[in-house]
Order: C-alpha cells, then structure tokens, then sequence
C-alpha cells in the first residue's frame, strides 16, 4: 500500500482540489441572471429573427426561403447603405488608430503634469453623451460655426463643412472612440517590459524598428480587442450618423430605425438587422477567440 | 443669522399656511400636461394667473406628465378606470389629448362632448380646426416660410409654390428644409410638393386607408424636389430637425427655410432668431399645419370648473396671449384679434390650414422621398 502510494504521488500532478458541490451551485448561480439575460433577451429574440426572416408562408405551412436577402441585395439603397456602413466603419477604424497610437505611446513612455493632462483630455469624451456630442459638433464644424470662424480669421475661406457629410460621421465617430482606444492601448502598452526596449536601443534599433519589431507583436491582442470592440460599436452606431450625417447613403442603425418607424416595413428592417448581426457576429467572434486565446496561455504559463 | 432663518421659515410656514386655507375655499380643476415646456411655461406663467384672477372661486392644480410614461394617456387610461369604479379620476381637464386615439376610451364616451351651449366660445372657433365633438382646439400652428429680410428683397419673397421653387433654383445654397420624417417643418415642404402635383386640393387625401392613384402621382413631387436638390444647403444637405434647420437661418447659413409657427415665431421674440427674420405662407395653397385639443373627461369631478377654464381659454384675450407669448396660431377667426396684432401677422395669416393624413400616406410620402430625393440610387435600376 505504501509503496502504490509513493508511486502515485510522484507519477502523477496533485489533483486540484474538486469544488464541493455547494461550491458549483453558488457558481452557477451567481452567473445565472447574466446568462440567462443574454439568452432570453439576446440569444432567443436573434435566432428568432434568423428563423422568421428565412421563411415564408405558403398555403398555411411555414416554407424556408431567401426571398427577404435576395430583395435585399437587389435593392440599391440596402445595398449602398451596407456599403457606406462599411466604408464609415473602415475609415473611422482607421483614423481611430492613427490618432490613439501616437497617444497610447505618448502615455506608455511619458511621464508628469503634461502627461497627466493628456490623460485627463484623452479620457474626457468618455464621460459626454453622444446627442450633447452630436449638436457641439454642429457649433463647432457648421457653416459658420467655431471652426469656419477661426479659419476665416486666419485668412482661409474655402471651409466647406463636413455637416452632413460622411465625413462628420467620421469626425464624431473616432472622438466618441478615443478614450476606449486609448485606455486598451495604453494598458497593452505596459505589458511591454522597459528592459526588452532599453536591450533593442543598445544594439542599434531605431524607434521605428522598436515599436515595429518589438512594441508591436507584444500588443497584438489588446489592438485586435480594440478593432473588434469599435467594429460592434460603429457598425451599429445610431446617435452620431443621424444627427450628423447625409439623408444618403444611411448608416445601417438609421436605416433599420428609419425601415421599421417610418416606412412601416418591419420585415425589411428584421432582415437589416439579422445581415447587420450576422457581420457583427464574425467580428464577434474574433474578439472572443482573442480573448480566449489570452486565457489560454495564462493558464499555460 | 440663525434667527433670520428661524424667522424667514416661520413666515414661508405661516405664508404656505394662508395659502392652504384660501385654496380650501376655492374649488380645484385638475389640469395635465404633456407638452412642451414653452407650453407647460405658458400655463404656469399666463393662463393659470389669468384664469384664478378672473375666477377667484377656483383653483387649477397643473401637473407636467411630459416625459412620464405615456403621459396624459396614462392618465386617461386612469379617469377610464375610475369611470369604470365610479371614482372621481382626480383630473378635469386635459390641455392635449387624442380623443379618439384609444378605442376603449371612445366606446366609455370617456371625454364630454362640447358645444356651444356648454363652451359658448365655441362660437368664434374657424372650420380649419377640423374638431372631434369632444375635442376643444385652442392653439395651432402652421408651416410658414421665414427667411432673411436683409437678403431677400419683399418683393422677391415667394407667394407660390411654382415661385418658391424658381427661387430655390435660382439662389443655389440658400435654402434648406428637414428631412420629412424628422420634423414637420421639412415633411410640410415635402406635402406641399405632394398637394402641388395633385392639383392642389388636400381633401382629397381622406385619413385610413391610402388611394394608391393618389400615391402613383407621388413620382411627380420628387421630379419637382429633385429638381431642386442641388441647390439644397451644401448641394442637398437635409438636417434631422426642426431646430438645426431654424439653426442653419440663425447663423446666416442659409437665408430661407420652412419652420413651424410657433417654434420660430418664439426664437424671433427670444431673439435666438435675429430681428431681420420676417415670415410668409404661400397664397396658392398654404403649407400644412395643426391644432392642439384639450378634453374634459366626462366624469370629471369639477366639470363646471373644466368648462368654465375651457371658455376662458377661447376668450378672445387668452387666444391673443397665445399669439403673443407662445407663437401659436389662434383657433378663433384672426379678425376677432386686434387690428394691430393682425397687421404684424399679415404675411402669414390664412384661415386655410391644409392637413395632412398621415398613416399609409406618411409611410410612402418618406420612403419616397428617401429613395427618390435624397439619393442618386434610381431604386429602380
């Protein structure tokens, strides 16, 4: 007996300790409002939809068919909308990390009052609401608003406003996303140990072969965290693209809203929705893969 | 200074202890509210001073249910309940309320019909009001042009729609509407537009189910809109408001818009409109517009009361107070009012106050426009 034990003790890990059954049943039930919320509120309703927007009642009895898709991806106001809503999405993506890089690194590396007060202006739009945000944004960019004011003082008359143009999608867009951005960024930004940056500069590399080489690949998951969360977040956005964008081409929010209130086709603006759900749902996905991924590899290490 | 607070609060306890007792003397009408706050404003600085003064025997207790669930609905949904219960619904008057919009408050006979035997004011109300038996209208507003008098010559400012047209074409950039489903003012220029390709006569279009010949000539008011899209504000910009379009006139943007009465006419007193705005309707067909209605539940606890506060409120002095303080459109005949007061309205003035109906027709009228005006996409391709 005393031999089987030492044997067992030395081949094999020390089992962790099972949680008693009172253990899981608290566990379980301190996750169940959330789970249950997302399935009965989130879950249930989507695959519902999916389901509704695929059939189609012939004689009585439920038939499945993609009439509702093809309708869609024939229409050219659907399709001119779904496009712009990407096209927005890419650029504001795109703009959001040219701005919130050099300001994550300037955070990262910076230290003192001015960087604190960067800090300060960077987290601000976080704590405005997106209608105050939307009408300070026509002041400001409007013809004849702050910014036409200060150019033609300056000398420069050719402003042509961005107010009701893509471009003011833009604009609000990425500074509604900076603060996020920024906090991601920055917190990704100190997983990189000052050692590994300090060893790449003593053998010669530059800055742009230190944040290429070595800042980087060390980042790639809190900027693939960063891209899908705005991704969701502009997809779908409602309050900026309204206020601040063209009668057409539509975002999809606006265009599901305007569907389902104003032209009183709520089959159309179901179909909107489950397309629009269905892209966000890949982008999703690669958000929960990053994720899981990093837990992974902590349970690993 | 513990002392003067000591005293400052026995005088507001003993001053709230006299008002208390006199309000015991005086009969209460329980007004509600759902409206904005210029006009929930108005009651609480003008019509409730007024009416008290001139019926010291009651007294109005106004609640604001603006922004409270379904506001005044709510509470008509409880005067029903308590008509069902025999209680008193502790509300005699409502200042807005669709009277027919809930079918069981219809079949109750929830709301008291009025006329002139019990609301002799009655009298004076104009046809364009349109009312329900149970419906009092004392306040309107229309869709009027307003635009920039230092800019736009008298004599240029257009009488028709044909004319508003050849302006807009003619002065690129400087005139600009909402987008039809974001605000009245806009979605009238679209109607208008709608009533000018159908032979300008609104009562052909009959509330309930759409007339789809109707509808067919719809493609014709967007030829007439497209024509003018580029030369729309920022070559066809469409804002998603009233208030940004008043907003693109009161920075010099734009130098002529379409704005409901009330809202510009009080940006003009407040000043937020710049004192050269001056206003005019078309003479052909004026632009679309509207009336409020208040009711008196039928089983109001203080109908005399309602009743005697819905007279008042069509008295010829409180229908001047509305033109005046709120920018609303009389529900009586303009010529009761003061010459003077029509004089400084005459631009604007009609007794004609097309409406439009809504429903099926509002659905195809924006889809339309959206598919048709606002795009270079021909759906049809």
């Amino acid at each position: 007996m005393k031999d089987d034990s030492d044997t067992l003790m030395t081949t094999l890990p020390t089992p962790a300790p099972r949680p008693s059954w009172r253990k899981a049943a608290i566990a379980y039930a301190l996750i169940a409002p959330p789970l249950l919320l997302m399935v009965f509120l989130i879950f249930i309703p989507a695959l519902q939809s999916t389901a509704r927007t695929l059939t189609v009642d012939v004689n009585g009895t439920p038939g499945f068919t993609l009439s509702r898709y093809i309708a869609f991806f024939q229409d050219p106001v659907s399709v001119s909308n779904l496009m712009f809503t990407f096209q927005i999405t890419l650029i504001t993506l795109l703009v959001i990390f040219l701005v919130c890089f050099p300001l994550a690194l300037y955070l990262r590396f910076a230290n003192g009052r001015l960087a604190g007060a960067v800090q300060v202006l960077a987290l601000f739009p976080l704590f405005v609401p997106g209608v105050i945000l939307a009408f300070a944004l026509i002041r400001f960019l409007g013809t004849r608003g702050t910014l036409d004011t200060m150019l033609s003082i300056a000398g420069f008359t050719g402003f042509r406003t961005p107010y009701l143009k893509p471009d003011a999608i833009v604009f609000g867009l990425v500074w509604e996303s900076i603060p996020f951005t920024v906090l991601v960024l920055t917190a990704g930004l100190r997983q990189v140990s000052d050692a590994l940056i300090e060893s790449a500069r003593d053998v010669g590399a530059n800055n742009w072969q230190i944040f290429w080489r070595i800042i980087l690949p060390q980042i790639s998951r809190p900027v693939l965290i960063a891209f899908s969360l705005n991704f969701l977040g502009i997809f779908g956005s409602y309050t900026i693209p309204y206020l601040l964008g063209p009668a057409a081409p539509q975002m999809m929010g606006v265009f599901m809203q305007q569907t389902f209130g104003q032209y009183r086709r709520p089959d159309d603006a179901e179909t909107q929705a489950v397309i629009t759900f269905l892209i966000c749902a890949v982008v999703g996905l690669l958000y929960v893969r990053t994720v899981a991924s990093q837990r992974k590899q902590e349970q690993d290490s | 200074m513990k002392l003067r607070f000591a005293l400052a609060a026995a005088a507001l306890t003993l001053m709230a202890g006299a008002f208390s007792v006199s309000a015991q003397d005086r009969s209460p009408i329980y007004v509600y509210t759902d409206s904005d706050t210029n006009v929930s404003d108005f009651w609480t600085n003008f019509i409730i001073p007024a009416f008290e003064e001139a019926h010291p025997e009651y007294e109005i207790v106004l609640t604001i249910t603006r922004g409270v669930g379904g506001g005044n609905a709510d509470i008509a949904g409880r005067a029903l309940a308590a008509l069902e219960t025999g209680d008193d619904p502790q509300a005699d008057f409502f200042e807005q309320i669709g009277v027919d919009s809930q079918q069981a408050w219809v079949d109750a006979e929830l709301f008291l019909e009025l006329n002139e035997e019990n609301v002799p004011g009655l009298a004076n109300v104009i046809e364009a009001t349109n009312r329900l038996p149970q419906e009092l209208p004392y306040r309107g507003s229309q869709v009027l042009l307003a635009y920039n008098s230092e800019l736009v010559a008298a004599e240029d400012v257009p009488t028709t729609y044909a004319e508003l047209i050849e302006w807009i074409q003619a002065n690129p950039g400087q005139f600009v509407y909402n987008r039809p489903d974001r605000g009245g003012s806009g979605a009238a220029m679209v109607t208008r537009a709608i009533f000018e390709v159908t032979g300008r006569d609104p009562s052909v279009f009959i509330p309930g189910t759409a007339d789809e010949t109707l509808i067919g000539q719809f493609p014709a008011a967007w030829e007439l809109l497209g024509s003018i899209h580029d030369s729309i504000y920022e070559n066809g910009s469409y804002p998603a408001g009233n208030t940004p379009v008043l907003e693109l006139l009161a920075n010099g943007s734009v130098s002529m818009i379409t704005a409901w009465s009330d809202q510009s006419l009080q940006a003009y007193n407040l000043g937020i409109l710049p004192e050269t705005t001056a206003f005019a309707q078309l003479q052909d067909l004026p632009f679309t517009g509207g009336y409020t209605y208040g009711a008196i539940p039928s089983n109001a606890a203080n109908i005399e009361g309602a009743l005697t506060l819905a007279d008042f409120l069509l008295s010829l002095e409180m229908q001047q107070t509305i033109v005046e303080e709120i920018g609303g459109f009389p529900a009586v005949a303009w010529d009761l009012l003061p010459t003077e007061l029509q004089s400084q309205y005459t631009n604007v003035i009609t007794d004609t106050v097309p409406t439009w109906p809504g429903g099926d027709y509002t659905a195809a009228m924006v889809e339309g426009w959206y598919n048709n005006v606002a795009t270079n996409i021909d759906p049809a391709s």
